[in-house]
């Protein structure tokens, strides 16, 4: 009996990584990796090698619920032994739901995953990112594997199977959508990065920190105070634990004080520097270069410096 | 209305030390509600102001997670369930079977509250396992509730947008920290908090799974090395001396 590592998610640059993880997995334990796609959503996208489209009244669907059912329907009928799901914040719960229908272990926010064909394994960061816990399932199971923490997988060549699995439907209906504006910048790509935090007045002043970051070729991100709290910039723009978790060469903290929960969304950055005028800030302890001083000053002076390195 | 708040006490990562094998030290770690829970706590008592009812405390873990539960109390919560179990040998399957049936068992709820995910492990599998178990209707990470007539908006912070869902009642729903801010007790009400009552179960008596399914193989410390480099002098003396070190580095643009 072949031995399939199942990948999905909604959304196609996130299946690809998750492709990735499948495929590591798959030959460690002689199987393969079999992409799933609810309803043929992503018939127009590259092939993704061997995958599996599942079809049903109700599909294709937004909804976590009805995606997590017509996976479950469909193990049952297919038995994977590994069902891997990207763990954006649908995708958790569409995992999180799984393991309970399937009554199997559920590996949360993995990276580095790896089998002996009995068990799957794979490491997570816990406590604000103190420590790295590697983590194990009996197999069959499910595992929420981290966003972009697997390069995408390229396109390759396979089988293409149908399965229906009935009649799908969700007891949450959605009344509206609204798309946040095109994200301008991809934060997880992003080489450079400055990112502003309470320090920051006003939200007019962010201008300075746009500034900077386009002088640095960089993109702007912020803490969680900016976003969820103030609202001065979209929930994209959100560096930490709860946020995106990012890894530029370089990580400019201007005017954020360093809670631990930020601090964790900045650790895989290559050189981090850091702007406050509080001396004592947990951000110093986090940072190779820091200045203490008041951004509204040292902001424009990096500019200048900036300028006259090229002049 | 009867609502439900799940409160997770957890290990206070600011304050996590690490052993001399190079893991950390959990055994006896200072710990606290979960950051976010908080915010579950609120919304619960901000939805009980308006509509009136009853908010239950619900939590797994051991003796000490009793703190927790009167920190919730104090906030204003009515009385609480404290299901005694050991921490270390606990997953997101078990803590959601065991909080599933102590929730059944004190129910019918019409709502339940949970955070994204707690701030030690950050997993967010409970909430829609709970979800899931109860057979309730559930919406993660919400910014928004409101509650009218047997049903919920709910408006749900996603990656890429958001996104507004009517959920029939009974819920369960995941709140995100900017949801609301929650209150700090005062002293009366902390005092008070010891007096309201807790039920206590056991997961044998809950009928509820003893097995984790996923467990921990190796703890591994996370050293910060950073080099903390303080640059002195004037804004324009230190900011030429962060361009000269960032450039020194090989982190600046060509």
């Amino acid at each position: 009996m072949t031995r399939d590592v199942w990948a999905y998610s909604e959304y196609d640059s996130v299946a690809n990584e998750v492709l990735t993880a499948a495929n590591e997995t798959a030959n460690s334990i002689s199987g393969r990796a079999v992409m799933v796609d609810l309803a043929g959503i992503r018939d127009g996208t590259a092939s993704f090698g061997h995958k599996l489209v599942l079809k049903g009244s109700g599909l294709p669907s937004a909804s976590p619920e009805v995606a997590a059912e017509a996976l479950y329907r469909a193990a049952k009928a297919a038995g994977p032994d590994v069902i891997m799901v990207g763990a954006t914040k649908n995708g958790r719960e569409i995992a999180s739901r799984l393991a309970v229908k399937l009554g199997r272990g559920c590996l949360a926010d993995v990276a580095k995953v790896s089998s002996d064909g009995r068990t799957l394994s794979g490491e997570r960061g816990e406590y604000a990112g103190k420590v790295q816990t590697r983590v194990s399932s009996a197999l069959p199971c499910v595992a929420a594997i981290k966003v972009g923490s697997y390069t995408a997988a390229a396109a390759g060549q396979g089988e293409v199977a149908e399965l229906q699995v009935g009649e799908l439907s969700s007891r949450s209906k959605p009344v509206s959508e609204r798309k946040r504006e095109a994200a301008k910048v991809d934060l997880k790509a992003a080489k450079i990065i400055v990112s502003a935090g309470r320090g920051v007045k006003k939200k007019e002043d962010l201008g300075l920190i746009e500034s900077l970051a386009k002088a640095l070729g960089g993109t702007m991100g912020c803490s969680r105070p900016l976003s969820s709290d103030l609202g001065w910039l979209p929930e994209e723009y959100h560096i930490g634990l709860t946020g995106v978790n990012v890894k530029p060469e370089l990580y400019l903290a201007v005017g954020i004080s360093g809670q631990l929960q930020h601090i964790a969304g900045i650790r895989d950055s290559k050189v981090v520097a850091a702007i406050n005028t509080d001396k004592e800030a947990p951000i110093f302890q986090a940072a190779d270069y820091g200045i203490v001083g008041d951004l509204y000053q040292v902001v424009p002076a990096l500019e200048k410096a900036l300028a006259s390195r090229h002049g | 209305m009867k609502i439900a708040v799940c409160v997770k006490h957890a290990v206070d990562e600011t304050e996590l030390k690490i052993g001399p094998s190079g893991g950390p030290v959990l055994a006896g770690a200072a710990a606290k509600m979960s950051t976010f829970d908080k915010n579950a706590v609120e919304e619960a008592l901000r939805i009980r102001s308006s509509l009136g009812g009853e908010v239950v405390i619900f939590t797994v873990g051991p003796a000490d997670a009793r703190k927790s539960m009167k920190e919730a109390l104090a906030m204003g919560a009515d009385r609480g369930v404290h299901v005694v179990a050991d921490t270390e040998a606990l997953d997101s399957m078990l803590v959601s079977d065991a909080l599933g049936k102590a929730i059944h068992n004190s129910g019918p709820f019409d709502l339940v509250f949970c955070s994204e995910g707690a701030s030690d492990t950050y997993c967010g599998q409970v909430p829609p396992m709970l979800g899931e178990r109860l057979g309730f209707s559930y919406a993660g990470y919400a910014r928004k509730v409101e509650v009218a007539g047997g049903s919920s908006k709910v408006e749900r912070t996603l990656e890429d947008s958001v996104e507004t869902v009517e959920c029939p009642l009974p819920l369960v729903v995941s709140v995100v920290s900017e949801i609301n801010e929650p209150r700090y007790p005062t002293l009366i009400q902390i005092m008070q908090a010891s007096k309201k009552p807790v039920e206590e179960a056991t997961l044998a008596q809950l009928g509820a799974s003893v097995q984790p399914l996923v467990k921990v193989e190796s703890m591994v410390a996370q050293p910060m090395n950073r080099k903390r480099v303080v640059i002195e002098g004037t804004p324009e003396e230190c900011a030429g001396k962060l361009v000269d070190a960032l450039a020194k580095e090989g982190v600046l643009p060509r």
